[in-house]
Formats: C-alpha cells, sequence, structure tokens
C-alpha cells in the first residue's frame, strides 16, 4: 500500500510550495524533487492501477463528505490507466528535460519544473476526480503551468504564442463555467455521477446547449478543429519536451474530460455521430495542413491534432471495439508522440528557425537520435511491426463492424498523406547529403535524454510485437468506460464497491 | 520448437546480428549476414513440407502460418534467387557505406516474403506486406538519389496499394468475422453482390501495385532502377512476384465464382496486356540498362497478369511458370548489369560498349538471359510464351493473342539493345582496363542463367510443383497426365504437343550449321574490330564506329503516339492539385489570435444554431 488516489494530486501541490524553499538550501533540489514526486506519482499510480485491476474501482471521499456532497476521486480501470499514461510521460519528460538546456540557470530551471509537475498533477486530477467543478480547476491548473512552460524561453515568438493559448484558454473557461452553471441551476449537483444519474430529467434544451458550451471549451484543450488554432503555435514555441508533455499529457486529459461527458454524463445519441463528424474534420484538415508545413515542431504539433481527431472518430464509434480502438490510439500516441517530439528537439537543437530542411544527412552524425525519430515515424504512420499499426488496425475493424465504410477509406487515405510528410523528413536524415550551409551543427544528445528516449523506444517495439501485453488493460478500460451504471453505482455507494 | 517460427526468428535475429555488425573491420558482417539468409532457407528446404503449420493468437486475431503448395512454389523463387543474390550481394557491395542498413533490409526483404507465402491470415499476411514495403523502400532509397521523388513515389504507391488491401481484408473481417483466407474464399460466394465486386478490386489495386500492372506502375521504373543492382534483382524477380501471388489466390480463390469469360477477368488481361506493350514499348525507348530492365519486368509481368487473369488451368499453369522463368531470367540480367556498373562505373549503353572479349561470363549470363527473355527455345521463357499463347487461343482471347504476340516481338528490340549495346560493337579505349567482375558476382549469375536453361529443358521439375499449387486452389490435377522429366519426350496434356516444333527448331539449326561450316571451312580469318573497311575507306583508331545513340529511332517514331502521354504525367498534376489544395486548408491557420478566438465563437454559434438538426433534441 503505497497511498491513495488523493496523494497524486495532494503530493505535488505540496511541493511545489516547498520546492522554492528548498532550492534556497542546494540548488540542484529545484530539479531533483520534481523527478522525486513524479516518480512517486508514477508508481503510486502504477500500484493503484494494479489494486483496482484486481479488486475494481477505488472511490475517494475528501474529508469524510461523501457523495455527492463531498468532492470525490474515481480511480478506475479507465481513469487509472491514463493516469498512469500522464504520470509515466510526465516522469520521461523530467527525465528528458533535467538539463535539457545547459545555460538555463536556477530561476528558469526552477519554473520549468516546478511548472511541469503542476502540469502533470493538473492532468492527473482531471482524469481522476469525480466532480465536474474539480475538473473545472485542474483544466485551469493544467491550463495556466501550460501558458507559462510556453513562454518559457521568453522571446517574442513564446511570448505571442502564449498568449494566443491564454486567450483561448480564458475562452474555454468561460464556456465551461456557463455549461456548469447551466447544469448546476437544473440538476442542483456537481457530482459526475449524480449529474449521469439525473440527466434524463434536465430539460432537453438547456442539455444539448450545456453539451455544446462543454464540447466548446474542453475541445480548445482537446485540440478539435477549429479550436485548436493555439496548439501548433505553442507546440513550436514551447521547449522541445514541453511539446511532448503537450501531446502526451494535456491533450489526453482533454479528450478525456470530452468523453466522459459524452458517454458518461450526457445521454445524447447523436452527440457520437457529432464525434466522427468533428473527429473526421479534425483529421483531414490537421493531416493536410501537417502536409505542407516547413518547420519541424509544426509538422509534429499538427500530426498531433490529426491523432486526436482519430481518437475521436474512433471513440465516436461508441462500440466496445470502437472504445478499445480509441484507448489503444491514445495509448500509442502517449508513447510514439513523445519519441518524436524528444529525438526531434535534439535533430534541430541548434537551429534558430527549426526547418525540416535543415535536418539533411543527421543520420551521420547522430545515427541513435535520428534512428529514433525513423523508428517513431514508422510506428505513428501504422507500419508493422511496429505499435501504431494494432491500433490503427483496431479503429478500422471497429469502424467496419459498423459498416462505416466511409471512414475506413477517409481515415487510410489521410494516412497516406501522412506517410508521405514523415517519410520526406526521414529521408532527408538520412538519405541526403549533409550540407554544412544548410544543415544544422549536430548537438550530442545527453544521457538522462537517450535513457528517456530508449524507453519509448522500447514500449513501442514491445507493444508493435506482443500487443497482448497491453491490450487487456485497454479492454478492462473500455468495459469501464462504457458501464455507466457501473459507475455510477460506484461513486454514489449503491454497489458493493470499495469505498475508503 | 516448430520450424516455421525458428525459421522467422533467425532471420529476424540474424538481421539485428547483421545491423549491430556492420561496424566491426573483417569479414564479421558478411559471414553473419550470409548464414543468417541461408541458414533458414537450408532449414527451409530440410525441415518443413507442405501442410506444417504455426498457429498463434495475438491481439484478438487468430494467426496461422501454414505451408501450402503454391506459397511453397514462391518460396523457392524467393529463396533461390534470395540466397543467390546474397552472395551476389556481398561482393557487389563491397566498400559501400553504410552497410549495415542494406544488409538488415535485404534479410527482411526475404523474411517478409516467405512471411507471406506462409500467412493462412490476412493480419500477418498484411504484417509482413508491409514489412516488406518498407524494408523494399529503405532499398529503393539506399543510395541517396533522387530520395524524394522516386522513393516518396514508390511508398505513396506501395501505401495506396496497402490500403486498399488493408480496407478489404476489413470489409471481410466484418462479413466474415475470421481474418483466415481460406474462410474468406468459402464465404465469398455468400457476399451481397456489392461487395462480391468491391472486395476484390480492392485486393486487386494491392497486388497491382506491387506486381506493377498499369496503370500503378509508375513507381517502379525509378524504384527498380535507384536501388543496389544486387537488391533489385530479388527486387523484381521475387518482391514483384509476391503481387501475382496475391493475384493468383484473389483471381483463382474468390473468382473463382466468375465463370471463365467474366468481365472482370477481361478487365484484368486486358490491363496486363496493355502493361505488357506499354512496358516494352518504354523499354526500347531507354538509353540505360536499368530502366531497359525495369520497364521489361513490368512488361513481363503483364504477361503473367495475363495468364492469371484468363484463368483457364493452362494459363494458370503459363503464368506461374513465366513468373519462375522471370525470377531466374530477370535475376541474371539485373546482376549482369549491376556487375557492369561496377566495373565500368556506369550502366548506359551509349557509354559502354564492347565489352564482350572483356567479361566474357557476364556476356554469357547476359546472353542466355535474353534468349530466355526473348522466349527462344531450348531456354526457358519459350515454355511460358507458348502455353501462354494456346491457352489464350484455346480460349479464344485472339486479340489478345495478337497484343501480347506484337510485345513479345517488339521484346526482340530491347533485347537486341541490351546485348549490342553493353557487349558488341567497337571496343574503346576507354574501357580497356575493365576486367570480369569478381567471381561471387560472376557465380550466382551462371547458376541462374544455368536454371534458364534447365528449366527450358526439363520444364516437369518446375511445373511439378505448379500443378500442386494449382490443385490446392482447387483446379483439376492438371491434364491427367503423367509427367515426364523431359521436355523432349514430353506429351503435355491434349493441349500443348512440342515435339515437331522442337524437332524441326532442331533439324533448321543443324541444317545451318553445318552449311555453314561446310562452306566457310577454308576461308575463316580471324579479326579485329578495326579490322573492317566502310565505303572503301579504312576507319581509323579514334572513328565511332559503334552507333547505339538513337536506337530504333523509325520504329519509335512510328510508335510515338501510343507513348506520348505517360500517366505518370497526371499523377503528378493530381499531386501538384493535391499539395495546392492542401496549401489552401493551411491558410485556415491563420497564426492571428483574434482569429482563432473568432472560429471558436463561430463555432459555438453555428452548433447553437443547428442543435435541432444535429442532436435531434
Amino acid at each position: 500500500m503505497v497511498g491513495s488516489p488523493v496523494l497524486l494530486i495532494a503530493v505535488p501541490l505540496l511541493a511545489a510550495f516547498v520546492i522554492p524553499l528548498i532550492g534556497m538550501i542546494w540548488k540542484e533540489l529545484v530539479r531533483i524533487v520534481p523527478g522525486l514526486v513524479l516518480a512517486y506519482m508514477l508508481v503510486l499510480s502504477v500500484t493503484l492501477l494494479v489494486e483496482v485491476n484486481q479488486n475494481g474501482t477505488i472511490v475517494e471521499t475528501i474529508a469524510g463528505w461523501k457523495a455527492p456532497w463531498g468532492i470525490n476521486l474515481v480511480y478506475s480501470n479507465l481513469t487509472g490507466l491514463l493516469a498512469t499514461i500522464i504520470t509515466t510521460l510526465g516522469f520521461l519528460v523530467w527525465m528528458f528535460s533535467y538539463r535539457f538546456k545547459r545555460n538555463v540557470d536556477f530561476e528558469p530551471a526552477k519554473k520549468y519544473f516546478i511548472f511541469l509537475m503542476m502540469l502533470v498533477a493538473g492532468a492527473t486530477g482531471i482524469v481522476i476526480t469525480g466532480d465536474i467543478f474539480n475538473q473545472f480547476v485542474f483544466i485551469e491548473i493544467t491550463g495556466i503551468s501550460a501558458y507559462a512552460l510556453t513562454a518559457f524561453y521568453t522571446g517574442r515568438n513564446s511570448a505571442e504564442a502564449a498568449f494566443k493559448y491564454l486567450m483561448m484558454g480564458s475562452l474555454a473557461s468561460s464556456f465551461l463555467l456557463i455549461a456548469i452553471a447551466i447544469i448546476y441551476s437544473q440538476l442542483g449537483t456537481l457530482n459526475m455521477a449524480e449529474i449521469a444519474s439525473k440527466m434524463h430529467t434536465m430539460d432537453p434544451v438547456f442539455k444539448v446547449i450545456a453539451l455544446i458550451f462543454f464540447i466548446t471549451g474542453i475541445g480548445i484543450e482537446a485540440e478539435i478543429f477549429p479550436l485548436n488554432g493555439w496548439a501548433p503555435d505553442a507546440y513550436t514555441e514551447a521547449p522541445g519536451p514541453i511539446g511532448a508533455a503537450f501531446a502526451g499529457v494535456v491533450v489526453k486529459a482533454g479528450i478525456y474530460a470530452v468523453i466522459r461527458m459524452v458517454f458518461t454524463l450526457f445521454d445524447i445519441p447523436a452527440a457520437h455521430d457529432f464525434l466522427i463528424t468533428i473527429g473526421l474534420i479534425t483529421l483531414i484538415v490537421a493531416e493536410s495542413t501537417a502536409l505542407r508545413q516547413e518547420k519541424l515542431k509544426r509538422m509534429l504539433a499538427y500530426s498531433s491534432i490529426g491523432q486526436m481527431g482519430l481518437v475521436l472518430v474512433a471513440f465516436g464509434i461508441g462500440t466496445h471495439a470502437g472504445v478499445f480502438a480509441a484507448l489503444f490510439l491514445m495509448l500509442n500516441h502517449a508513447v510514439i508522440k513523445p519519441l518524436l517530439f524528444f529525438s526531434g528537439s535534439y535533430l534541430v537543437f541548434n537551429s534558430k528557425e527549426k526547418r525540416i530542411s535543415e535536418v539533411n544527412g543527421l543520420g551521420k552524425f547522430m545515427p541513435y537520435t535520428a534512428g529514433l525519430f525513423a523508428l517513431g515515424s514508422f510506428a505513428i504512420v501504422g507500419l508493422p511491426p511496429f505499435a501504431g499499426f494494432w491500433s490503427k488496425l483496431s479503429v478500422l475493424t471497429a469502424a467496419a463492424d459498423e459498416g462505416l465504410l466511409l471512414v475506413i477509406a477517409l481515415v487510410l487515405i489521410v494516412s497516406v498523406i501522412e506517410i508521405v510528410y514523415y517519410f520526406r523528413v526521414v529521408n532527408r536524415i538520412f538519405f541526403q547529403e549533409y550540407n554544412k550551409e544548410e544543415s544544422v551543427v549536430p548537438h550530442k544528445p545527453r544521457f538522462n535524454a537517450i535513457i528517456a528516449m530508449t524507453v519509448l523506444a522500447i514500449l513501442i517495439l514491445v507493444i508493435g510485437f506482443y500487443p497482448d501485453a497491453v491490450t487487456g488493460m485497454l479492454h478492462s478500460a473500455s468495459s469501464d468506460l462504457l458501464d455507466k451504471s457501473g459507475y455510477i453505482d460506484n461513486v454514489l455507494q449503491v454497489g458493493q464497491s470499495l469505498i475508503r | 520448437m516448430n520450424t516455421i517460427i525458428l525459421i522467422f526468428i533467425i532471420f529476424l535475429a540474424g538481421a539485428i546480428l547483421t545491423f549491430l555488425a556492420s561496424n566491426i573491420k573483417g569479414l564479421l558482417k558478411e559471414v553473419l549476414f550470409l548464414a543468417s539468409v541461408i541458414v533458414p532457407v537450408v532449414m527451409f528446404f530440410t525441415g518443413v513440407k507442405a501442410g506444417d503449420s504455426f498457429n498463434f493468437h495475438l491481439a484478438g486475431f487468430a494467426f496461422q502460418w501454414e505451408i501450402t503448395p503454391l506459397g511453397y512454389l514462391f518460396a523457392l523463387i524467393v529463396t533461390g534467387l534470395g540466397v543467390m543474390a546474397a552472395i551476389y550481394a556481398v561482393s557487389a557491395m563491397q566498400k559501400t557505406k553504410n552497410l549495415g542498413l542494406f544488409y538488415f533490409n535485404f534479410i527482411l526483404s526475404i523474411m517478409s516474403m516467405l512471411g507471406i507465402l506462409f500467412s493462412r491470415d490476412l493480419v500477418s499476411f498484411f504484417i509482413f506486406w508491409e514489412i516488406m514495403t518498407w524494408s523494399s523502400y529503405l532499398m529503393v532509397v539506399y543510395q541517396g538519389k533522387d530520395v524524394q521523388k522516386v522513393g516518396i513515389k514508390y511508398f505513396i504507391f506501395s501505401a495506396i496499394g496497402a490500403y486498399a488491401m488493408l480496407m478489404a481484408i476489413v470489409m471481410v473481417y466484418s462479413l466474415t468475422g475470421s481474418m483466415m483466407i481460406d474462410k474468406m474464399i468459402q464465404s465469398y460466394a455468400g457476399f451481397a453482390f456489392n461487395m462480391q465486386i468491391i472486395i476484390p478490386i480492392l485486393f486487386l489495386i494491392g497486388f497491382g501495385v506491387k506486381s506493377a500492372m498499369m496503370p500503378l506502375h509508375v513507381w517502379a521504373p525509378g524504384a527498380y532502377s535507384h536501388s543496389p543492382m544486387a537488391f533489385t534483382s530479388l527486387f523484381s524477380g521475387a518482391l514483384s512476384k509476391m503481387g501475382i501471388y496475391g493475384m493468383v489466390i484473389v483471381m483463382a480463390g474468390m473468382i473463382a465464382y466468375f465463370p471463365e469469360g467474366h468481365w472482370f477477368r477481361i478487365v484484368i488481361a486486358w490491363l496486363g496486356g496493355i502493361t505488357a506493350v506499354g512496358g516494352t514499348l518504354w523499354a526500347i525507348a531507354q538509353d540505360d540498362a536499368k530502366k531497359l530492365l525495369a520497364y521489361s519486368s513490368v512488361a513481363q509481368l503483364g504477361y503473367i497478369i495475363v495468364g492469371v487473369g484468363i484463368g483457364t488451368p493452362l494459363a494458370m499453369l503459363a503464368a506461374l511458370f513465366m513468373a519462375v522463368m522471370h525470377a531466374l531470367f530477370k535475376g541474371t540480367l539485373f546482376m549482369a548489369v549491376g556487375a557492369i556498373e561496377k566495373q565500368t562505373g556506369t550502366s548506359n549503353f551509349t557509354e559502354v560498349t564492347g565489352l564482350i572479349r572483356k567479361m566474357p561470363l557476364t556476356f554469357l549470363a547476359s546472353l542466355m538471359g535474353i534468349i530466355a527473355l526473348a522466349g527462344i527455345p531450348p531456354l526457358g521463357g519459350f515454355v511460358g510464351k507458348w502455353m501462354l499463347y494456346e491457352s489464350l487461343i484455346g480460349s479464344d482471347h485472339y486479340l489478345l493473342v495478337i497484343v501480347i504476340f506484337f510485345s513479345s516481338t517488339a521484346a526482340f528490340l530491347y533485347c537486341y539493345k541490351f546485348l549490342f549495346g553493353f557487349f558488341l560493337g567497337q571496343e574503346e579505349k576507354e574501357w580497356e582496363h575493365v576486367k570480369e567482375a569478381p567471381v561471387l558476382m560472376v557465380i550466382p549469375m551462371i547458376i541462374l542463367a544455368g536454371g534458364t536453361f534447365l528449366l527450358g529443358t526439363f520444364p516437369g521439375l518446375v511445373i511439378k510443383p505448379i500443378s500442386a499449387g494449382l490443385e490446392q486452389l482447387g483446379y483439376a490435377a492438371t491434364q491427367g497426365k503423367y509427367w515426364e522429366m523431359s521436355m523432349l519426350f514430353n506429351e503435355w496434356g491434349d493441349q500443348v504437343v512440342l515435339e515437331p516444333i522442337l524437332y524441326a527448331i532442331i533439324a533448321v539449326f543443324a541444317f545451318f550449321l553445318v552449311f555453314l561450316l561446310i562452306k566457310n571451312h577454308k576461308n575463316t580469318r580471324y579479326v579485329s574490330t578495326k579490322d573492317i573497311s566502310t565505303s572503301g575507306e579504312v576507319p581509323k583508331e579514334h572513328e565511332n564506329l559503334t552507333f547505339i545513340q538513337n536506337f530504333f529511332q523509325p520504329f519509335l517514331r512510328a510508335v510515338e503516339p501510343l507513348m506520348k502521354r505517360q500517366i505518370d504525367f497526371y499523377y503528378n498534376g493530381f499531386g501538384k492539385g493535391i499539395e495546392a489544395l492542401f496549401d489552401f486548408t493551411r491558410r485556415i491557420y491563420t497564426g492571428n489570435g483574434q482569429t482563432y478566438a473568432l472560429y471558436a465563437i463561430i463555432f459555438v454559434v453555428i452548433f447553437l444554431l443547428l442543435k435541432t438538426t444535429l442532436f435531434g433534441i
């Protein structure tokens, strides 16, 4: 017994206040302590996930106020899986960015690591909370950390990107607040389970308006088209590892919030078709835009948006197979996209412009990093025997079972586009001559960065060669998401669930 | 442990070990490379037999690897050519940079091809198909020439093909609930009519891309000529045959419900015919041997597609026989070009001439390859073509006969161009230093060329496994006749009678040989290239008497209307159009925060307005 879910949020919050103080004792501690906290969160989330897998959902009430009056945390197969993904990535991002830029000194480093920790804590909170207003608070925590991290380099461009992000983020908060207000005024509760159980009594007009405001508000975080204008700028201007954190942590939490709304809170069947449509539009627009990008990180950002579109399509299918495919996609994206961001940020390390044309011939000088980038590219476009293939296959079989042939065709056509832009980069790295005037000066990755990247690469290979390592977990998570009455019973203590 | 899985493990481990050992000096990497190709091949020949299988479950799908007679036949091509090309590669690729990548992809290609042939379920079929695609793609871009154009084009087309196939696979899965190929074939008759048409078409797009069927062939000339020749012999000889293998399964298995002469079959056969003619014409126009052979491969696969498309037992037999022969002679020819390129530095006929005395063994191999390609007895190409004609006439496709006949006659032109351009003609100073290729490169060539002779004389050797494969597909035991191993005393069922033709040819040859020997016996004089007189003048040392430039101009001018517009042109136009369109979508992201905020507001407003239509409330 390592702890209970509340520690996933309490420990980083406490540490955030303590770190500046202990930083006065020894400066290195501001780098080390966040890592320790993230490692603790990782261990805790994994242990809890194992426990949940054996004993069923853990519902934790805060301060003794039982649901639906108090705030409660729900650590189920689904939320536990997502929390584990988030904390794992948080830890890897920390490991990668420990001394990412050597010239970063004490003050910025302090901010960087504290905000990184808060980002992860906020995202974990979004996922495991059982209270809608609490979720709003966590979305704000995540958002504010993300704005700050985007502006980390304090240049003109990063300030502009952060400001755009901030602007969109404020819009998102307003919409969310309106939606929460509508629900509270109609149902008189903020507890998700109770909202879900009472939703059928709500006036349909209010219900739809609340849903629309919710989707708009969270859609901004989840990068739904056309609400994702902030994302390419933020990914590009933020430090490389933070791009990985955005792709792996923030967006995952956003997507979770969307599907929790659609699957559990609201009982509107048409919302599934809506997810498919909006997901497809996001996918197509983002991938076609990615094809014409000239900057590496911007290309990765659009690709990330596109993948989220595909995830929404898969969730929109709505069957067990569809949800399974969507979760598989999320898992794979969380493993592969950070690897691309990590290795990509080392490829263009010494470049000001971060243009794709600058990576020519780098494979010769940094074979390992470049090889990992190639591995990531192979995996993300879904070539077997790497991880991305299985998730793509499961999306397609799920769609075929529902007879959505048009969706299959569109997804596959978009995959061809994806292949083109990824392989253009891989070709440049490995098969074009290094040109002293154009190409970037190679930069050797640090040891800790290599470990972080290798861990991700191993995960890609393991999932690719032996997908059964994760499918069991994903299946129970998808059953968990689809089991709406089970969720309500667990939280409202109707059933035989384990209450702590 | 099951031998089948062991073969794959050795391939995979060998590939990785060779890749890791590539930076170690000495012969370790070569030894590892050859071992990891040859050991599994030996295990394949000694350890497994048709009917062996290996089953497991992964990711909720049942996987079944089994050695079928048809798969065994194609595996013969892959393993035979694979070992030869591997031996050739060790010598041909010496002193190349980044050798580890080459060896790695080479082994993976062979592994994935065997995997395709062993797969009895569609998931592992697709997985191996994709591994084959990306490993061969890495070979195409390996030399760094034109990677963004040729390499990407190859991958785009492969991806389109593979994804068409994947779509068909998931459709089959949703219809039958199983990924087994047998199950798909069995339940095909019960599909709805639109599915009965869509699924084979999607599969055929996938297989058509790999076998370079027009109009999906545009990747082939570039890809074949840009990859290292050691790999191209395998690429054109074996890898493209995977498309044929798939077509045979789909056409013979699923379309078996379509009667012979069904429009679907005719369309495929005609696509093959057009491929054959187009490929041949373009091959004639080439000045680079690699490009010539690449287009020639396109054309040859066209013949095979014709046979598969017609689908009578004899046509299938012809197609499969030609597939084996094509692997042998095209492997030989690409290796010969590779040898010439290695020794002279170029593969362009307009530059290299008169190598016959410098590279006699390469010449011998090329000569045999060319004879087999042109379909002249007694080498194997003849047998295949003869059966193809016979089957076309027998099934009343007279127009197709004319098309094929035109194409294979025109093929003589490029055959001649190949031989003349490299080997005959005037010997030039520039190439005096050229020596015969290293022995490790010559031996595989000669062995493969010898194979064409062997199979031309004893076609029964390969017809046996072919008919076993055809029986697996549900054809009656071919012709019901017993098989003799010799072509001379062989009665090929009641459809092909070869003896009279063969005897006639031998008689004509013997007559002229005797006639010439007797007539010229006393006057024979040995001359050098310049020991001639033209229009009463003796040519000087520097004068060029080799007219390889603008070869076959009159012919090409005559067929120009046919070749005016390459389909490539339209593809490029389409690609440019798409890119322009995407440039337009890119503008949606203006980079201006106000616009983005506006988008959000518009998003909300639109959904609030349309909420009734969208959510039904």
